[in-house]
């Protein structure tokens, strides 16, 4: 089908492996996000802790910039477990904002424009199609959580030395393991919102009452009825014990009063719940995620 | 000739309603038309040939692969133009269709150099870094044809692509399917429910009512067979339409005095006006003609020509055979 003769004429060119077709979903995702200044800002925003944390290990490993700066740590180890924990929550919540502000609008157009038929009527499976989209949050969220915290910890590793960074290997796997069911956690939730009401303002909305309306119900669940229940309505709060959890910080440490004391509902129940939300989002995305809607009647 | 698209006792049920009722037919046009009222199940069965909704019953196959079995590999090979809008509206009209390519599998850079060959094949080539968003309507039928071809399908699917055209953008659309059947390197399946485009463009016709077949008619084969027969309009006589038939002519009656007579060649016409004036009945009008497409419409919405649906290979003038 060369331009100057303007005739149809079929391709018969080499073909991409089918396996990665999704990746091109992600590709056009990601820079379709990109196209928007105020997203590409927030993105180097959400990177800063990062330098920041990055200056400050170096600092407190730095006789010569601490005596620069008249500053002096002492022998207190300022770089443990609840100073990463404190890290990967402040950027956690950095890219929830993130992903409130973005995952909804990657399918919520797809389906305004009624686009979806066009890429399942493609050799692209929902899954692929799900997972193309899920890939783009899942790889900014690394980006900003993560990825730079495992950073900090390797670089702590190599200034501390004297072995800290093998006696302190479990906290990598925790870092990768919090983050990581964050994540899936907030891009399921942001997708499923966003296929089920299908209009990315509402999605946005519902994804903000949920974190920050919902907690409230739970409170008044845990007055009225006078349980601890009512927490698990509370999925912040979960997240936050399965985080202290996986940092092995105590949680006697935590907040003490009643509304956000950690340790009300049991481990298991928080992890129970947190995975019992990301597969009822798959359930939702599986149900609702079709090229074709059927009406019953 | 090669099967294109085979149906056996295809059951669709969506709803709780059975949409497409045990359809069986065998087509191998190669621009095939698929018609029916609204509700007859039109879009249903494309949707059921892109796998979009799973057959309750029976068994679809597409180039003699079951669709079911076969979904990717298919899917591969067809392209999709749907009846309504289906776009991303803020991606330029090139970008769009490149994305659509890349998709179906072909690699970033020929992706590119196809999608702008699709926008000047169709004609939007002055328009391709617009955002699809804002083209007009007819603008966005042909983007959305081009999406469609940009990955040189073996089967195009189009479903009302004329669908809000003026009629010159119509003629332009209808000129561009001709044009890709031509080639001879893909097979057309248009779904319209309008007569003069699957007539001006097809080979092959399936009729379908409330999810049915009522006709499978090879229209190729009808302009091949060049039948013609005589169209009477004449005023009530008694005996004079059995005389016909004692003639040996085939012979229906339509009601107000309209005949359709098929003459064999032995029998000239002067004989018919021998009976006529034997039975007392005046000739009106007279007009040889063929049976247009919409003759053969009409006839299987009225019910008369259900007997003839499909048995594969769809037989000549099959329609015909219930005169």
């Amino acid at each position: 089908m060369a331009v100057y003769k303007r005739t149809y004429k079929a391709y018969r060119g080499p073909l991409t492996p089918a396996w990665s077709r999704f990746m091109v979903l992600s590709r056009y995702g990601f820079s379709t996000l990109f196209e928007s200044r105020p997203f590409t800002a927030y993105v180097v925003l959400c990177m800063l802790p990062f330098l920041v944390g990055l200056v400050f290990i170096y600092v407190v490993h730095s006789t010569a910039i601490q005596s620069l700066l008249n500053v002096r740590f002492g022998r207190t180890p300022l770089i443990n477990n609840f100073w990463f924990l404190a890290f990967l929550s402040f950027e956690a919540w950095m890219g929830f904002l993130l992903t409130a502000w973005a995952a909804p609008g990657m399918i919520s157009k797809d389906f305004a424009n009624q686009s979806v038929q066009l890429y399942l009527s493609r050799p692209l499976s929902r899954a692929e199609y799900l997972l193309g989209k899920v890939s783009v949050m899942a790889g900014l969220l690394s980006c900003t959580t993560w990825i730079p915290a495992l950073i900090l910890f390797f670089v702590q590793a190599q200034l501390e030395g004297h072995g800290w960074g093998w006696d302190n290997l479990w906290l990598a796997g925790s870092i990768f393991i919090g983050a990581m069911m964050w994540i899936a956690l907030i891009s399921l939730l942001a997708m499923a919102l966003a296929v089920w009401v299908r209009w990315r303002i509402a999605a946005t909305a519902l994804m903000m009452a949920i974190f920050f309306v919902l907690p409230g119900f739970g409170v008044v669940v845990n007055a009225i009825l006078r349980t601890r229940w009512g927490s698990l309505l509370n999925l912040s709060y979960l997240i936050t014990n399965v985080w202290w959890h996986l940092f092995r910080i105590p949680v006697a440490d935590g907040p003490t009063d009643r509304l956000t004391r950690l340790g009300q509902v049991p481990l298991w129940a928080a992890w129970g719940t947190l995975l019992a939300v990301c597969a009822l989002c798959v359930w939702v995305l599986n149900r609702k995620l079709k090229a074709r809607e059927v009406v019953r009647g | 000739m090669a099967k294109v698209i085979e149906l056996d006792n295809l059951l669709v049920r969506l709803g709780g309603r059975v949409i497409l009722d045990r359809l069986a037919a065998s087509l191998s046009g190669k621009c095939i038309g698929l018609l029916g009222p609204n509700g007859s199940g039109k879009s249903t069965l494309i949707n059921t040939m892109l796998g979009f909704y799973p057959p309750e019953g029976g068994t679809l196959r597409i180039f003699g692969k079951d669709v079911q079995r076969n979904l990717r590999e298919l899917r591969a090979q067809i392209g999709y133009m749907p009846e309504s809008d289906a776009f991303i509206a803020d991606m330029t009209g090139v970008r769009f269709v490149r994305y659509m390519a890349e998709i179906s599998g072909l690699p970033s850079r020929e992706a590119m150099e196809r999608a702008h060959e699709a926008f000047f094949y169709v004609g939007l080539g002055e328009a391709r870094y617009r955002k699809v968003g804002t083209y007009s309507l007819g603008m966005k039928q042909l983007a959305k044809l081009a999406q469609a071809i940009v990955h040189g399908p073996r089967l195009l699917l189009l479903d009302e692509p004329t669908n809000g055209l003026d009629p010159e953008a119509r003629q332009r659309m209808l000129h561009l399917v001709r044009e890709i059947r031509d080639t001879g390197e893909v097979n057309l399946l248009i779904s319209s429910h309008l007569l003069r485009d699957i007539e001006e463009c097809c080979d092959e016709v399936i009729i379908l009512k409330e999810g049915r077949i009522a006709a499978v008619c090879n229209l190729e084969e009808e302009r091949k067979a060049n039948l013609k027969f005589l169209e009477l309009e004449v005023t009530q006589g008694n005996g004079f339409l059995e005389s016909v038939r004692a003639l040996g002519c085939e012979c229906a009656s339509f009601g107000a005095g309209t005949l359709k007579v098929v003459l064999p060649d032995n029998i000239e016409v002067r004989q018919l006006y021998r009976l006529a004036a034997e039975h007392s009945v005046q000739i009106r009008r007279m007009n040889y003609r063929r049976d247009s497409l919409e003759d053969i419409f009409l006839k299987a919405m009225s019910g008369g020509a259900t007997t003839t649906a499909a048995p594969p290979p769809p037989p000549p003038r099959s329609v015909h055979g219930s005169l």
